[in-house]
């Protein structure tokens, strides 16, 4: 398991530069590169704990397609260079105090529980397997999966029709 | 985890790897070879007998080529891009099984690099992540035209994905699985593209779309935009993007091949394993030539159709194949599955064969 | 006729009493009028009297006289013989009203003759320079311009022969001495204004912004002056919203030598070899309008079997570049060379008859002032027959059945560029573009030239006016060249092949003339002025390919950015003529 361990902790580093990246770097398109990074490295964590299904689709759908969309709004609107914002008083507060919440929630989980990484093999194989997703999504979860769909097709269609011409 | 066994992947790795570099230059050969035949032409045959040499006088050529970087452009995503469409066009076939089983220095060797229960997902996922390459050489080259071309290849790799995505659902019902080598194996008695014509034809058109060839190789439409994404670039970094291309025009053969023709099963097979990747390439080929082909045959579509075509055309028509393919399994009534699919193919051709010849004679003064 | 032209002088000199007077000098015909009746005049002429069509739009420095001429050619759309009219302005300021605003065709042409004779169109809405470049020191087509390391006035020149022996001019002109600045002109720091006016011509589009009131930016695009489908070195500047066109500016010249300055210096058969080098895909059409052009003034007939040879080399000329136009419209398209290559089959072995006939396979100076240079060689009319009522008609049919009904071509070309037919004449469009738009002008049938009345076909006409027409109109010209050619080598007689003895120096009265012929592009026409030396003191062409570029900002906004090469294919151009 040490090779697990070592793995681990190497994506764990990236995982972890890489979101800086993203937070600190002045270009929008940079910012987006390193979100990709980092979306690709949890897919990797996702494979170590036996779970392809959800790595993949985590690529799929999160690097390859919502920050293709990403990228494109980016450079449609050519505003790589992020320059000084400014935003209502009330932000920057609130982002300090949301920030300190999810740190705190952060080391309880770290503190309170035990074997903070489980191990692969006490995974159930079925785990986060197609068949399971597919099971967990049309009979238990079937109405937030439906409602979730309604509520993206009604941001599409808004989107097309605020951008529609009135001609 | 043996030492053996790491050896094994290690050697496969490259031959795949190497087999598709060789692919890629003398699929070019063969391009230009079939398109000179086609073109009343006789195509390169300087370079060695019949021209066999080209490919190397080629790269060559490129490798000696005077490398630039324009100055206004952004170095480090310049550099970047051409490596970043490379990779998912190596990486795509890791899954994709080869042949069955052989034994070699007595050792049973299985033809296949990995076979992830998620096959087809793994396809996808790589696939989505190969726009980048494009989108980044677009955006970084600081060229209109580059940009245009990154632009339109998103948005048509997005919209074509759907398809393509939704044209792997009837292989997978078929066979139940998401692994190819489950589904090569499901085809013994009968290939899929038998019960999913519409399917593979829509997988193909999407293909073409994906790998941006002729008729929907907008990003690089040199009438339009001189060269699309790839504008500025030159030497080996162009030749990546070419390298990239030609590829994934293998890899997205290899894999049509194994989801609707068998795969490398054919004849003699089960006797001969060795056989497998035999009749894979011969697959292959025969596709490649197709794709080559249609390029010598068909003027390019403009953008803004070729978006119509894959929202309204391609894609609500892969859903009615996924939707009369789970309808001929659940009846397990197989044989209804391509009567039905063409029936609702063909339908719609009409319809928009009609409405088509209406808009075009609308206007007369 | 005569009895027309008299009615027309009546009532024009009725209508503007004092304004205008007839051209009464020796060799001239057409009417003077003063310029600030002109706008006036040219609306009574287009409303009144039928005269809708302005074709050619030009200048002339008299220098000797002190004065400078612009000449207008006016046609009916129905048919007919010009009406021309010139304004007389003084040297030193010339300027004369704008007609774009009742012939938009104008538009181009008024700024050629300002770039080339500094004649400044008062009202023009975009009056640059157009084929020169911004830095250009003063309108090289006035007389008295004279070039760095001028010579003489006119070829030969005497000091190249100093004492019998040749000096090239290398020799004298040394590399890096040769070009002169403007005075205060500095190189290395002059940043040029080109762009900014051009753009600036873009910039009305603002308002477009303003009303929708949302704000958006536009890109500007350039398509050239290196570009894949330009046809050469020809620039467009677009305004392209996603990827709509919502404006548009042609920028040319880069090709430009200014043929018109040396035609003027050479004699007049030296400029025959010169014509070619216009549209370098029909060189032939191109000697049939010069020559046509000198044998009006020099008021002779050619030969009754050169007459024939003539049709013959210029039908065959027309399906040339008709053939080479289809294929590179297809490549427009996308179509990756394989119409162009079955296109340029046939048209090789219609070189291949140039080359047995002319000795040349594209500059084929093969037409002369009363005839043609040779005649058909041994066993050349059998090669003719065998394309003309064989291999042709069935390559053709054959393309025909690939290419018209492909869903693509129809779905890039139907109602994509459409020109209405009161635009295309407005605009002044000629040939292939005008006939596709429902306008059946076609200057063989319209003010028959050399023996077209004697053959029997149609013109070519379609109605639709879009992308997909202007491609099909090109098979019908075709098939309807097959049929003057059949027809043309079935009657040609024998005989000689020039009338009168050959003669390197043509003897060409004073006077002025105006020869037109249908060129595969469009009318062709040549303004030749003599002033009974051995060079023609003005020569003037009027290039299809530069007029039918007038059109193409109308032709292009509000399609998309991959039709816009559809349309500029469509209307083929070739840059040796645009920019000449």
């Amino acid at each position: 398991m040490t090779l697990n361990y070592a793995l681990f902790f190497i994506l764990a580093a990236i995982a972890i530069a890489s979101a800086l990246g993203m937070l600190l770097s002045k270009n929008a398109v940079y910012s987006a590169l390193f979100l990709i990074l980092n979306f690709n490295v949890v897919a990797i964590f996702y494979v170590l704990l036996n779970a392809p299904f959800i790595a993949l689709t985590q690529i799929t759908v999160y690097a390859g397609a919502i920050m293709v969309l990403f990228l494109f709004v980016i450079m449609l609107l050519g505003a790589e260079q992020t320059g000084r914002i400014s935003s209502a008083r009330w932000v920057k507060p609130a982002a300090y105090s949301l920030g300190i919440i999810l740190i705190s929630e952060i080391l309880y989980i770290i503190f309170a529980q035990t074997g903070v990484i489980p191990d692969a093999a006490s995974i159930a194989a079925e785990f986060g397997s197609p068949v399971t997703v597919g099971k967990a999504l049309f009979s238990r979860y079937l109405l937030p999966f439906e409602a979730t769909s309604v509520l993206l097709i009604a941001s599409m269609i808004g989107a097309i029709v605020l951008t529609k011409r009135k001609s | 985890m043996t030492t053996g066994s790491v050896w094994e992947w290690i050697i496969k790795s490259v031959v795949i790897v190497f087999g598709l570099l060789t692919g890629f230059a003398y699929l070019t050969l063969l391009e230009r070879k079939v398109l000179a035949k086609i073109q009343v032409r006789i195509g390169p045959n300087r370079a060695g007998p019949m021209g066999l040499f080209q490919p190397l006088a080629d790269a060559i050529k490129l490798i000696f080529k005077e490398e630039i970087i324009p100055s206004r452009a952004d170095k480090i995503i310049f550099v970047l891009a051409p490596i970043i469409t490379v990779i998912p066009a190596l990486i795509i076939l890791g899954v994709l099984p080869f042949g069955g089983i052989i034994t070699l220095f007595g050792r049973q060797i299985s033809l296949s690099l990995a076979d992830l229960n998620v096959g087809v997902l793994y396809i996808t996922a790589i696939a989505s992540i190969s726009i980048y390459g494009i989108v980044l050489a677009g955006w970084s080259s600081n060229n209109k035209y580059a940009m245009l071309g990154g632009i339109r290849s998103s948005a048509q790799m997005i919209s074509y994905e759907l398809a393509l995505g939704l044209s792997f659902i009837g292989p997978i019902l078929l066979s139940g699985s998401m692994s190819l080598h489950d589904i090569v194996a499901a085809q013994k008695p009968l290939w899929f593209v038998v019960y999913q014509p519409v399917g593979a034809l829509i997988f193909w058109i999407a293909t073409l779309a994906e790998v941006n060839r002729a008729p929907f190789d907008m990003p690089e439409a040199e009438q339009e935009l001189t060269a699309g994404y790839h504008t500025e670039y030159s030497g080996m970094k162009f030749a990546l993007f070419f390298m990239a291309e030609y590829i994934k025009m293998i890899a997205v053969s290899a894999i049509a091949a194994t989801l609707f023709f068998g795969g490398y099963r054919f004849v003699l097979e089960d006797q001969y394993p060795i056989l497998g990747p035999v009749w894979l390439l011969g697959k292959v080929i025969v596709l490649l030539f197709g794709m080559i082909w249609v390029r010598a045959t068909l003027p390019r579509i403009r953008y803004d159709r070729l978006m119509a075509f894959g929202w309204k055309f391609l894609f609500p028509l892969a859903l009615a194949n996924v939707f009369f393919t789970a309808i001929g399994i659940v009846l397990e009534k197989l044989w209804l599955i391509p009567l039905l699919t063409i029936a609702v193919f063909l339908g719609a051709v009409v319809m928009v064969g009609i409405s088509e010849t209406r808009r075009w004679r609308s206007h007369v003064f | 006729m005569t009895q027309q032209l008299t009615t027309i002088t009546e009532t024009l000199v009725e209508r503007f009493p004092g304004a205008v007077l007839k051209d009464e000098r020796p060799g001239y015909e057409g009417y003077l009028v003063s310029a600030e009746n002109l706008p006036e005049i040219a609306q009574f002429l287009r409303d009144q009297m039928g005269y809708d069509y302005l074709s050619s739009v030009t200048g002339v420095d008299y220098l000797p006289e002190g004065k400078m001429e612009t000449v207008y050619h006016f046609f009916r759309s129905t048919g007919g013989s010009a009406l021309e009219l010139k304004v007389s302005l003084p040297r030193e300021n010339p300027v004369v009203p704008s007609l774009v605003s009742i012939f938009p065709g104008a538009e181009l042409q008024e700024r050629e003759t300002y770039d080339l004779l500094g004649i400044i169109f008062d009202g023009h809405p975009d009056l640059r320079r157009i084929l020169l470049w911004d830095g250009f020191d003063g309108h090289p087509l006035r007389k008295d311009w004279q070039e760095p390391y001028y010579e003489e006035e006119a070829k030969p020149f005497k000091s190249r022969w100093p004492e019998g022996r040749a000096i090239r001019v290398e020799e004298k002109n040394i590399f890096k001495k040769n070009v002169k600045y403007p005075a205060g002109f500095d190189p290395e720091t002059f940043t040029p204004e080109g762009d900014t006016s051009l753009f600036a011509s873009l910039d009305k589009l603002k308002r477009h912004d303003e009303e929708s009131g949302m704000k958006s930016d536009h890109i500007i695009i350039n398509f050239g002056p290196q570009h894949t489908s330009t046809h050469g070195v020809f620039r467009m500047a677009a305004a392209v919203e996603g990827e709509t066109i919502i404006g548009l500016k042609p920028a040319m010249g880069y090709l430009h030598r200014n043929h018109e300055k040396i035609a003027e210096r050479n004699t007049y058969l030296m400029n025959m070899p010169y014509t070619d080098r216009l549209d370098y895909l029909s060189p032939l059409s191109n000697n049939f309008g010069y020559a046509i052009a000198v044998e009006k003034l020099m008021g002779i007939q050619p030969a009754e079997r050169a007459e024939y040879l003539r049709v013959i080399m210029a039908e065959f000329t027309r399906i040339s570049n008709h053939l080479f136009l289809i294929g590179s419209l297809l490549n427009d398209l996308g179509a990756y060379f394989t119409p162009m290559l079955y296109a340029l089959e046939e048209r090789e072995l219609i070189l291949d008859v140039f080359e047995a006939v002319t000795g040349s396979r594209m500059m084929c100076n093969y037409f002369r002032f009363g005839g043609v240079a040779r005649d058909l060689p041994e066993g050349q009319l059998q090669k003719i027959k065998d394309l003309a009522f064989d291999r042709l008609p069935r390559k053709i049919d054959e393309m025909d059945r690939f290419l018209t009904e492909s869903e693509i071509i129809r779905a890039r070309g139907v109602g994509v560029g459409v020109l209405t037919p009161e635009e295309a004449i407005a605009y002044s469009t000629c040939g292939p573009v005008l006939r596709a738009s429902g306008v059946p002008y076609d200057v063989r049938r319209a003010d028959p030239y050399s023996i077209y009345e004697r053959f029997d076909f149609d013109v070519a006409v379609r109605y639709h006016g879009d992308v997909y027409d202007r491609f099909l109109l090109r098979f019908d010209e075709i098939r309807q060249s097959i049929r003057i050619i059949q027809q043309a080598v079935r009657d040609m007689p024998e005989g000689p092949v020039q009338s009168g003895k050959p003669q390197y120096q043509a003897k060409v009265p004073a006077g002025e003339a105006y020869g037109r012929v249908e060129g595969p592009k469009g009318e062709l026409g040549y303004y030749v002025v003599s002033n009974g030396k051995p060079n023609p003191w003005r020569y003037h062409v009027r290039a299809p390919s530069f007029i039918n570029l007038t059109a193409l900002e109308k032709l292009c906004v509000g399609n998309k950015v991959a039709d816009v090469f559809a349309i500029l294919g469509s209307i083929d151009i070739v840059l040796g003529e645009t920019d000449r």
